[in-house]
Parts: C-alpha cells; sequence; structure tokens
C-alpha cells in the first residue's frame, strides 16, 4: 500500500466528491492503517469537513452522529457539529445529540481552525467545538425544542457555560421560538439512517471462524464455534487501553448491565454474553479478568472476555469489523456489539451509537425465541447405529447360516423365514444413514471426533463383508461405530469459572451497585428512542462480508468497507 | 533511608519553612505580579501566590497571558505565570471559560526560545495528547534540526499516550541511541508494546547493559509477558555471577507479583534465596527476607 | 479469673484499630474463679505500651477527661460493660499491635485479660521509621499490582472526564477525603498496619523523595528506585514508571502557602477553600510531569501524599474553629453548585450513577467499607465527609486520625 503523506491526503480528499468521501469515513479504510491516533482524528476530520462543504448526505449521518454521541476529541467534535449543519433536512432527533456533545466536550473546549487541515489553532482566531455545537443548535431552529430546558440549564443556573456563550444561547432560544408551527415529534431519526441497528442475515458456507482459538480471562482456550455454538450470543468488541471511556470502559459496563438484565430474567444460562478484544498481544487473561471485575462483568462459562491470540485478522474479517490498527494497538474503532444465532452465526449488530442494554437483551430474546420454534435436527440414537452395525457384523454369509441363526432363537416359526439377502444392504444403508445424522451432530457441535470413528466403524464393517475378512474385524467395526456414537451424544464441555487469583478480591457483585443511567437524563433516553424508532423500520439484510458498490444515495443497511475507486489499497 | 539515624515517633520537627509576606489579598498579590516596576522576584512569586486570582476575571486571564507570552518579560516571571495558571487549571469549573484562551496561549509557547519554557509547555500539552505537540515531537526525532527538546525528553514526552505513533521511531533509538537517557526512554515506551518482549528479555540478561536499562527491561517484560519474565527471574537469581542490583529487582518481583503455586513449589529457588538471605549485600538480604516471609520460611 | 475486652465492640483482631477519637470499647469476666461473692469485682484497665509504640487513654462515657488507667467495676454474671478508648495523642503506634490493653483485678499485678491493639495514623511522610515507610510502599505497590491492580480504579476516578464532579466547587474538600478514605482502606486490606501517610509540602522533605521510598528524579523528571523497592514495577495506562520534575532545588516548593497561611484563609468555608489554588494547585504545579496536569495526576502517588496533607489542612482549620457540622452555615458553602458539590449530594463514583450529568462509568464501585467504622457508608453524601472524627455524632467518625490534629 502506497503510503500517503498527511498533506498528500488532504489534497486528495478535496478533490474527491462526497460518493468517494464516504468510504473514507470508514476506520477500517486503509487508509488509516498505521497511522497513530491523532492523525486519525485530523484525517477523519478533514473528510468530515470536506462533506460539510456540500449537502451531507445520508450515508454519512451514521459518523456524525457517532462523534457527537461519544467524540472526546475537540477536532472531530467540532467538524461534526459543522457536518450536521449540511443535513438538507433539520431533524429534531439531531438536537438531544448534539446538547450530549457539549456535555462531553465542554471542559475540554479548546480552539481550532475548521479552515485548515489538522484544526490547529494559533493565536486568537477560530472556533471551539462548543462554539460549533451551539451554532448547530441554532440550525435546529424549532427542531430543538424538545430540548429547551437543557438549553435554559445551559444558560443559567449551576451547569451554566461560561458567559461568553450566553449570547449563542440567547439565539438558540430565539431560534426554538420561531417558526412554532414545525413538526416536533422528537426522535425519529430519517428513515435513511438505518446503521445503527441492523438485522443480518448469515452467508451460507462460511465457517472458517470456528476454528479460531479464543482464550478468556481465566487462561481457558476453547474455538470460536466451541465457545458460541449452542445458544445466541451477545458479542462486543473493546480494548483496555482505549482512551475514550465513552467507548470500550463504558461498553463492558454496560455489558456488565446486560449480564443483570438477563440473570433477572433467568436467561443468564441460556444466553452467552462475551467481549473480545481488539489488542490480544498487551490484553493477557490477567489483564482481562481484572478489567471486567472492575467493571462489575461477572464470569462463569457462559460469560467471558476473550482474546483471540492469532486471530484478530479472522475475527475482523468475519466481522467486518470498524477497526483499524498501528501496529498492533488500535487507532481508531467504533463501538460495536453483535448479536449472534445458536449457531454461532451474525444476526444483529449495533453500531456507533451507544446502545441501550434494554433493547439489545429484547433483541437476543426475539432471537433465542426463534432458535426455540426451529424444528430439531434429529440425531439418531447411539444404540439404533450400534444395533445397525452389529446387524451387519453378523448378517450371515448364506442361507444355511441364517437357518441356523434363526433356529438360535428358539422362537417358534422363525426359522420357517427364508434367507433374506436383501437385509444385508438395508442394513448397510441404515448404517450409512446413522453416519449422516451423526455428521450432522458433529457440524453443529463441532467436534469431529465422534463421526470419524464412526466413519472409520462403518468402513472396517462393509470391508470386512466384501472382502470376507475375520469376524475380529467386524467386531472392531462395531466397537468404533459403539464409541462413536456415545461420543456424539455429550455435550461439549465447558470449564468451570475460578476465582479471582492473587489479591483475593472477591467478587461481591451482590454489593456492587447497579450502575444504570440516572433515570432523569431526557437527553441519553431521547438517543435511545430515536434508535429504536430507527429499528422499528429496519429490514433485514445480508450479513457483512458482501462488498457493495459505494453509492451516496442508496439506502445500505449495513455498513461494509467499499473499496474506493482510485484509492491505493485493498479493503481487508 | 539513607540517614543512619533512626526516626523518632511523634511529629519531628523538619527545617521551617522560609517566612512569608506580610498577608495580602490575591488581587493585590496579582497586581504586584503584573507590575512591571518590581522586581522579578517579587513578580514571581506574587504570580504563585495567588493562582486563582489569574481567572478572577476575563481581564486578569488575559494580562496572565500577556505576561506569558511575552519574550520581553523576564523568563522567572513568565514560568510563574505559566505555573500559576496551571495551577488554576485544577479548579476545573472555575477554569472551564479561560481554557480556550489558555490552551491557545499553549500552542503559541511551543516554539518559545526559552528551552525550559518551551520543555513546561509541551508536557502540559502532551498530557492532554494534544496531536499537534505530538507530530512536532516525532518531527523532531526524524529531524533533529526540528527538534524542540532532547530526544529523550520528546521520548518521555510521547509516552503519556500509546497511541502516539512513537513505536517505530523508539525502536530506531533504542538500537542507535544518540545518548544512554534516550536509549533508557525509548526502552520505557515501549514498555507497553508487546512486540518488544524479546528485546526487553535479551536487554534484561546482558551483564553489560546498565543497570537501569535492565531494571525497565525487567518491569516491561513483567508487564507483556509475565510468564518468561518470571522464567527470568528465576534464572537471574539462580546465577552466581549476577549483580546484586537485578537480583535484588528479581527478588522483589517474584515476592510482589510471582505466581504463588509455581514459587511455592520450586524448591531450587526456594533454597538459593535462603542462601541468599545470608549475601553480604543489604539490599539482596532485604529481598530475600522479605521473600521468605512471603513464601513460608 | 478471665475477662475479654473488645475494641470497637468487636472479637475480630481487624477491628482493634484506634485513632484520636474515642472508640467504644467493652469488658465482660468469662470466668469467675477468684471473685467468687463479688458482685462487680473491680478492674482496672490500662495500656502496656513500649518505648516508641503507641499508646492509649481511656474514659468511662462519652464525656469527660481521658486517663492513663480506668478502674470499672465488672459483673460476675458476664455482662458486658461499655467504656471508651482512644490513642492518646502523640503516640501513634509505629508497628501493628504494638500496645496492649490489659485488665488486672483489684489491685492486684495479675493481667486477667488483654487485647492488643494499634493506634493507627496518618503521620508526616517524611518521619516515619524504615519498617513503616516499607510497609507503606509494598502495600502501595501491591495494589497497584503492576498496572493490574484496584489502583486503576482511583486512577480512573482522577481524569479529565471525571473532574468536575471534585474540583473548582466547594465539593473539593469533601470529595477528595472520601477518595482517599477509599484508597486507605484499600491498602489497609493488603496490610491493616498501614495508614495513608501526608506530604508536608510546605516543608523540607527530602526522605521522601529518595529511592527507597517516593523516588528520586533525574534532571528530565524521570523517576528511580532502588532495586528492593516495589514501585519500581508501577505502572499506569499500561506504561511503566513515573514522570516527576521538581522545580525546588530546596527541599520543599517555593510559593506554596504555608500551613499558617492556609489556616488563616478564613474562618468561613467559602474562604478557606480558595486553599484550592494555593497550596493545593501549587503544589502539584511545583512540579512538572504527571502530577502537573489534572487528567494524570493520579498516576503519580505522590498525589495521595499531598492531597492528604490537604485534607490534614483541612482537619486543622475544621478544629482551629469548630466546623464539623454540615447544619452549620460556615462549616460549607450553600448556594445551587453542580451535581456532587452540594451537602445533600451523593458523592460519584460510590454512588454508581453514570450518564450525564456524571461521568459515563462509575470505576470502583462503592466506598470500601472498614471493620472497624460504619462511617461514611458506602454512598457517602457531600456532607458525611465533614465530621470525620465524630465530633457531632459518634456514628461519623471515619476511622482515620491525623498525627498532628487531636481530637479534643
Amino acid at each position: 500500500m502506497v503510503e500517503l503523506t498527511e498533506q498528500e491526503f488532504c489534497e486528495h480528499v478535496e478533490h474527491l466528491p462526497p460518493a468517494q468521501l464516504l468510504p473514507l469515513l470508514h476506520e477500517s479504510n486503509p487508509l488509516y492503517a498505521q497511522r497513530g491516533a491523532a492523525t486519525v482524528v485530523r484525517m477523519r476530520g478533514w473528510v468530515m469537513l470536506t462533506l460539510a462543504r456540500t449537502t451531507l448526505p445520508d450515508a454519512a449521518l451514521p459518523f456524525v452522529l457517532e462523534d457527537l454521541d461519544t467524540g472526546v476529541d475537540p477536532y472531530l467534535v467540532a467538524a461534526a457539529a459543522r457536518a450536521l449543519r449540511s443535513y438538507p433536512t433539520p431533524n429534531s432527533a439531531f438536537a438531544p445529540f448534539v446538547v450530549r456533545a457539549i456535555s462531553n466536550i465542554r471542559y475540554r473546549d479548546e480552539r481550532l481552525s475548521l479552515e485548515t487541515y489538522g484544526g490547529f489553532a494559533i493565536g486568537t482566531k477560530g472556533t471551539t467545538p462548543v462554539r460549533e455545537l451551539l451554532a448547530t443548535l441554532t440550525s435546529l431552529g424549532s427542531h430543538a425544542r424538545p430540548i429547551i430546558p437543557e438549553v435554559e440549564s445551559l444558560r443559567t443556573g449551576p451547569s451554566a457555560l461560561a458567559k461568553k456563550y450566553q449570547p449563542i444561547l440567547e439565539e438558540v432560544l430565539k431560534s426554538i421560538q420561531t417558526h412554532s408551527e414545525t413538526n416536533t415529534d422528537c426522535c425519529q431519526l430519517p428513515d435513511s439512517v438505518k446503521d445503527l441497528f441492523s438485522w443480518m442475515r448469515p452467508a451460507r458456507g462460511s465457517s472458517s471462524i470456528d476454528s479460531t482459538v479464543l482464550e478468556d480471562q481465566n487462561g481457558n482456550t476453547l474455538t470460536f464455534g466451541e465457545y458460541f455454538y449452542g445458544r445466541p450470543s451477545i458479542v462486543a468488541f473493546f480494548y483496555t487501553r482505549c482512551d475514550n471511556p465513552l467507548k470500550c470502559s463504558l461498553t463492558i459496563t454496560k455489558l456488565a448491565r446486560i449480564q443483570k438484565l438477563l440473570e433477572s430474567e433467568g436467561l443468564a444460562d441460556q444466553i452467552n454474553t462475551a467481549a473480545i478484544t481488539y489488542d490480544p498481544g498487551f490484553d493477557l487473561p490477567e489483564r482481562l479478568l481484572n478489567y471486567g471485575h472492575h467493571r462489575g462483568i461477572r464470569f462463569a462459562p457462559e460469560h467471558r472476555l476473550l482474546r483471540a491470540p492469532d486471530g484478530v485478522d479472522a475475527l475482523r474479517k468475519h466481522f467486518q469489523l470498524g477497526v483499524n490498527f498501528i501496529e498492533s494497538l488500535v487507532n481508531r474503532h467504533r463501538i460495536e456489539l453483535y448479536i449472534l444465532d445458536a449457531k454461532g452465526q451474525t444476526a444483529g449488530y449495533f453500531g456507533r451509537i451507544q446502545w441501550n442494554e434494554r433493547e439489545v437483551v429484547d433483541r437476543v430474546i426475539e432471537v433465542l425465541k426463534k432458535n426455540r420454534d426451529r424444528p430439531k435436527l434429529r440425531v439418531a440414537s447411539p444404540v439404533f447405529g450400534t444395533a445397525v452395525a452389529l446387524g451387519l457384523a453378523l448378517f450371515p454369509k448364506c442361507p444355511f447360516c441364517w437357518a441356523a441363526y434363526l433356529s438360535l432363537f428358539g422362537i417358534a416359526g422363525v426359522e420357517t423365514i427364508p434367507y433374506s439377502p436383501w437385509l444385508q444392504p438395508v442394513l448397510a444403508i441404515l448404517l450409512l444413514s446413522n453416519l449422516a445424522s451423526i455428521w450432522f451432530r458433529a457440524r453443529t457441535t463441532h467436534r469431529m471426533l465422534p463421526f470419524y470413528l464412526v466413519t472409520f466403524g462403518a468402513l472396517t464393517l462393509i470391508a470386512s463383508k466384501t472382502l470376507s475378512a475375520p469376524s475380529t474385524v467386524s467386531l472392531l467395526g462395531v466397537l468404533l461405530t459403539l464409541v462413536g456414537s456415545l461420543l456424539s451424544t455429550f455435550k461439549p464441555n465447558l470449564d468451570r469459572v475460578s476465582t479471582v487469583r492473587g489479591s483475593g478480591w472477591v467478587n461481591d457483585q451482590d454489593s456492587y451497585p447497579s450502575a444504570t443511567a440516572d433515570g432523569t437524563d431526557p437527553v441519553q433516553a431521547a438517543i435511545y428512542s430515536a434508535r429504536s424508532a430507527t429499528i422499528g423500520s429496519t429490514r433485514v439484510a445480508r450479513r457483512a462480508g458482501r462488498r457493495h458498490a459505494s453509492n451516496a444515495t442508496t439506502n445500505s443497511t449495513i455498513e461494509t468497507p467499499v473499496k474506493v475507486r482510485g484509492s491505493v489499497g485493498e479493503m481487508p | 533511608m539513607t540517614t543512619s539515624k533512626t526516626k523518632k515517633r511523634g511529629t519531628k520537627k523538619s527545617k521551617p519553612a522560609k517566612k512569608s509576606s506580610a498577608k495580602r489579598s490575591p488581587g493585590a498579590a496579582f497586581a504586584v505580579a503584573t507590575n512591571e516596576k518590581k522586581s522579578t522576584a517579587e513578580r514571581a512569586k506574587a504570580f504563585v501566590e495567588a493562582p486563582l486570582a489569574t481567572i478572577a476575571s476575563d481581564d486578569t486571564l488575559q494580562a496572565s497571558l500577556d505576561v506569558l507570552r511575552d519574550r520581553q518579560q523576564p523568563i522567572k516571571v513568565r514560568l510563574a505565570a505559566l505555573q500559576s495558571l496551571q495551577a488554576a487549571t485544577f479548579s476545573v469549573i472555575e477554569f472551564e471559560p479561560h481554557r480556550e484562551d489558555y490552551f491557545a496561549t499553549l500552542r503559541e509557547l511551543v516554539d518559545d526560545p526559552d528551552e525550559e519554557l518551551r520543555q513546561r509547555v509541551l508536557g502540559i500539552l502532551a498530557r492532554e495528547n494534544d496531536g499537534y505537540v505530538q507530530k512536532r515531537l516525532l518531527e523532531g526525532l526524524q529531524d533533529p534540526s526540528k527538534a524542540l527538546v532532547p530526544p529523550e525528553k520528546a521520548l518521555q514526552l510521547l509516552s503519556y499516550d500509546v497511541h502516539a505513533e512513537a513505536y517505530p521511531v523508539a525502536r530506531e533509538i533504542l538500537n542507535a541511541p544518540p545518548n544512554p537517557e534516550a536509549k533508557r526512554e525509548a526502552l520505557r515506551l515501549l514498555s507497553a508494546d508487546a512486540k518488544s518482549a524479546p528485546v526487553f528479555e535479551k536487554l534484561l540478561r546482558d551483564k553489560d547493559e546498565d543497570r537501569d536499562i535492565r531494571q525497565i527491561s525487567a518491569a516491561a517484560l513483567q508487564s507483556v509477558k509475565p510468564k518468561r519474565f518470571q522464567e527470568q527471574a528465576r534464572e537471574l537469581l539462580l546465577d552466581d555471577n549476577e549483580y546484586d542490583d537485578i537480583q535484588a529487582t528479581a527478588l522483589t518481583a517474584l515476592e510482589q507479583f510471582g505466581d504463588e503455586k509455581a514459587v511455592g513449589k520450586d524448591q531450587q529457588l526456594l533454597n538459593r534465596v535462603d542462601e541468599l538471605g545470608s549475601s553480604k549485600s543489604a539490599k539482596i538480604k532485604k529481598s530475600a527476607k522479605r521473600f521468605m516471609s512471603r513464601y513460608g520460611k | 479469673m478471665d475477662v475479654e475486652i473488645q475494641i470497637n465492640n468487636s472479637p475480630n483482631a481487624n477491628a482493634r484499630f484506634l485513632t484520636w477519637s474515642p472508640a467504644s470499647c467493652r469488658i465482660r469476666i468469662t470466668d469467675p474463679a477468684g471473685a467468687q461473692g463479688q458482685g462487680q469485682p473491680p478492674m482496672r484497665i490500662s495500656a502496656k505500651t513500649t518505648a516508641s509504640g503507641g499508646s492509649v487513654v481511656f474514659r468511662k462515657g462519652t464525656t469527660g477527661a481521658f486517663s492513663a488507667s480506668l478502674q470499672l467495676g465488672v459483673p460476675v454474671n458476664g455482662n458486658w460493660v461499655s467504656f471508651f478508648a482512644a490513642g492518646q495523642f502523640g503516640r501513634a503506634s509505629v508497628s501493628l499491635n504494638d500496645v496492649t490493653i490489659e485488665a488486672r483485678h483489684g489491685n492486684g499485678n495479675k493481667v486477667v485479660g488483654s487485647t492488643p491493639c494499634t493506634v493507627r495514623i496518618r503521620k508526616n511522610a517524611n518521619n516515619l521509621t524504615p519498617a513503616e515507610r516499607d510497609r507503606f510502599i509494598a502495600a502501595f505497590a501491591q495494589l497497584n499490582n503492576a498496572g493490574l491492580g484496584r489502583f486503576a480504579d482511583f486512577r480512573d476516578m482522577h481524569t479529565n472526564v471525571s473532574s468536575p464532579q471534585a474540583h473548582g466547587a466547594p465539593g473539593f474538600l469533601p470529595w477528595h477525603r472520601a477518595y482517599l478514605l477509599d484508597l486507605e482502606r484499600e491498602l489497609q486490606a493488603i496490610d491493616p498496619s498501614v495508614a495513608l501517610h501526608y506530604w508536608r509540602f510546605d516543608q523540607g522533605s527530602p526522605n521522601i523523595f529518595k529511592r527507597d521510598f517516593l523516588g528520586e528524579s533525574d534532571n528530565i523528571g524521570t523517576v528511580f528506585f532502588s532495586a528492593t523497592n516495589p514501585l519500581q514495577f508501577w505502572k499506569t495506562d499500561g506504561v511503566t514508571g513515573i514522570n516527576r520534575r521538581p522545580f525546588f532545588n530546596s527541599n520543599n516548593p517555593t510559593g506554596v502557602r504555608t500551613e499558617a497561611q492556609t489556616l488563616a484563609l478564613g474562618t468561613a468555608y467559602p474562604a478557606f477553600r480558595t486553599m484550592e489554588g494555593n497550596p493545593h494547585g501549587s503544589a502539584h504545579t511545583s512540579f512538572g510531569g504527571s502530577i502537573s496536569s489534572i487528567g494524570t495526576a493520579a498516576r503519580d502517588p505522590l498525589f495521595f501524599l499531598l492531597h492528604c496533607n490537604v485534607d490534614r489542612l483541612w482537619a486543622k482549620w475544621q478544629r482551629n474553629n469548630n466546623r464539623f457540622n454540615p447544619a452549620v452555615a460556615a462549616s460549607f458553602d450553600s448556594g445551587a453548585w453542580p451535581i456532587g458539590h452540594n451537602l445533600a449530594d451523593t458523592m460519584w463514583p460510590w454512588n454508581g450513577i453514570t450518564g450525564p450529568p456524571r461521568p459515563p462509568t462509575a470505576p470502583g464501585g462503592t466506598m470500601a467499607p472498614s471493620p472497624v467504622v460504619t462511617a461514611p457508608g458506602l454512598s457517602p453524601r457531600v456532607r458525611d465527609s465533614l465530621d470525620f472524627q465524630g465530633k457531632v455524632s459518634a456514628a461519623a467518625c471515619m476511622g482515620f486520625d491525623y498525627d498532628d490534629v487531636p481530637f479534643s
């Protein structure tokens, strides 16, 4: 990949049309690879500002809202605020995001320039993120009506903004109060914004992730398939060195709340929760254990923090993760949480904006119900398989042997049944049917050893019949069939959780407060509500992993990394 | 403790503090601080005396920033103004309205001709993970003609943010250090880099390496590969020819962070440490004693 | 005859800690042999001390003077009799259980019952014995556990994002008092003999800035430790080591208000709390390095000793002006302040509340409980930080004291 300098990037971006700028908002774009976090901030901010010079396309909205919801970089927050002003249709659902951004950034307010790349403001000229956010509120006009109380509290009272912002706040209130006929239906994001949550249908035939080895917080290893098959799962991504407390630290804290919700509904042993680190080289098991503990995570066989020592690339590809790296360290990532079905296939995705714990639990329960309603795959019992194998092994070679067998039973009249040579191939077919059912079972449990044993047993039996081998060979075939059939009935072995080592600090979860958001936060409620309203109209979409052509006007439902025409590298 | 005298209980009287000037209000102190007719010493003292006076109003803030920016002002007064303003930043809620102007001024001072002022300003901004400063520091490491501070200081400042893209240049400096301090700071910066574990191991075991380098390597290896560090620490302790300092570091690490089960069963190690308890070296003796008090004997 | 003595009315060894504040104690006869016929044989309670160890004084009720010994009639039926014990001011312990409370029957010399205890007091860190110092830093290092320990929560409680909860408004002092107490209790869970000591920043403290204690800085501010100092493994934010560059050549920072000047700021809280600027802010910025910026200050263990001194100054000011009662206006700053800075507000993170106007997460959970006292509770309010010695209400005693701030 040819590496662009920042100067070259800046010039390159300025000449791109919006359709080609959109892919540059994806964290996973190769142009961001091997760059420091601050560099990525500058680059992304510049892309956003370039988009803001024309009309902001729908597809860019999730990125803009994301930076308002959880951004802590003054430049990016200011750029997002400005970009939102260029969206053609103001919407009342934007207002809570803007207020949230003011709350996030006000104590990191600093002077910057949105006219120059990087935003470094030297001297007195420039703007600030708070100023930009207030300007955005002004531009929303009466669409900001739902957040009048928040604006008032920024204007006066103990949490008021600095006096220098008072005139702008007056302007905001004035603009809200004009055009009072405008629709003030809060919390309905534009229909086109669907990338915050999606149902996903898994692609066929993709199981390469199943064998990816994971290690949990206690050092136990297991494959992706072993952990995620059998129950629906909630999977988040994070890393312990994340420096944005609104992302990873909060994600894990909220995952702990999801665990509490599941427990309160009696579903903790029916739904897995997991968080996988982007940074397995640094996030060793003890680090995962402590990180989770410090955020209220309850550990159990169904609830783990995981690392993939050699599997980051596989995970990245499978989930199409919104992340990029400088060497092994994350330089930028989105908030992303996935719902997997009982086969470990991706069924749903929450991205970018803070997700609501209740909503996530409701979605995974839907998946759980779907799994329950699905007809169960019938698996032949080991008794049947072994009986068939035994029958085949002992089937007589000739009519005289047949009579001898029947007379052994001593049942009156049985000896009159003529020699039935057709029984042997029937038994063989039944044996192969048993083999097929064992194969399905092995596929679903991801344990192939039973299948291999039964296969070898069946081949041994068939060979012994066709090659007239000694009876011990047949009996070996029966034995292998028996052992394989029995093994296939056992569930995967899930190791027990162990207690915290070392410090002796006990998992005193009972005394941990239920760290839910203060129920009086209307802004958060509004943001969640906006997402929920969007989810109601979301349709099923193809699983991420298929590439689409980038199209600024397409109502694409899944964020997919897209090859940029004229870009200098392939997408991961 | 370096003194041989045992400290007595109770409140021992320490060296008395210097007598202050007569009590004056923060406003009065600020007036002195910004009064160019007063002596440098008086002005500097006055600035440091009343940090909150610098943000009492927009006017006092601007006056403070004017002094800070003005290269014609005595450097001691400018440094005092900086110290006072930075002290005021701790009063976060009160400082909020002034942050914009303060940090904009700091950026201007990144190129100030006074090295001490420059260093302090860079430190403040680096601790805010400021992208501008990171970029300038990296440029200075790659091209010494653009360096704002010596390489060891630049590396130290970059180490505040693991996300600064400093690992590649730190590795280069580690391989070809311009001076021992730069090597040491490069190693410290890399201490969270799992990829550098082989380097930590090599430096830790190299008896020709500087003691500080080996000590930092020990801490770094312990962080990224704790099991491997434990094995190395064990070998260091079993080595009769190893330096006392390094053995003391290894003992301290095992005593504090060792895998209790593994160490407790390692009879060879326990016997060795027991022997070390009779060492002539006070450091070894002390660490060995602590170690053995944890592991049973 | 045998008697049982309980300190803090608890049979547990982890409750045998005293400060200068009176602690509820009790005594009963467990074997009345030799006291037949006596309804309430007299017991003489006193403290056995070493030359350098702690010492304890006693009184019968909730008021009155303390004395070196106490006479009590204790019934043979085994009923408890209450009394109060406190550390003798100026005689703090130097090691665990270096003072023993003893009971003798009447005027006899034979000890019929005893209980060891510790007068555990926050001291000037510059004056610690080597053993005290080593235990203190060992506990600190274990709390950090090379970046994996509970210290990470304390670091995460004091960041740029959370700083408005505790700075620039009246809640500054109460919040930091609770913060220090939480940390101290975690240290005591590791080593109960330890207290959180203070750095007297207006005096020379050469012993603190040595390689065997909080480290020695080179000219660029890298801090060095001796090979036996466990702080050499100190890690925060994934990075090893501490950056701290003193701007002073002598042993104490210049320009920082002295104790006398600080205590003279005013007799009402609004005036006193300006000490947040100087000496507090000035002490922070007497260095370059982590401690001089609010978002990184808690990465340096010196931060906690600095704030312990800030808290000591507040404690002394409270004593000088009788400002323990939140109901007294001059004890605090009334008015409508941002959340977390009003008397009735709960304090983040111990309240577990997240989301604006609070920070997004609440690291560390509830306040660490104590086996010795119940205050300030798992989720303290701002007002719960004021009566730390239990002067207004004995139940409010928080279980710590300073070596130079008496109770009476």
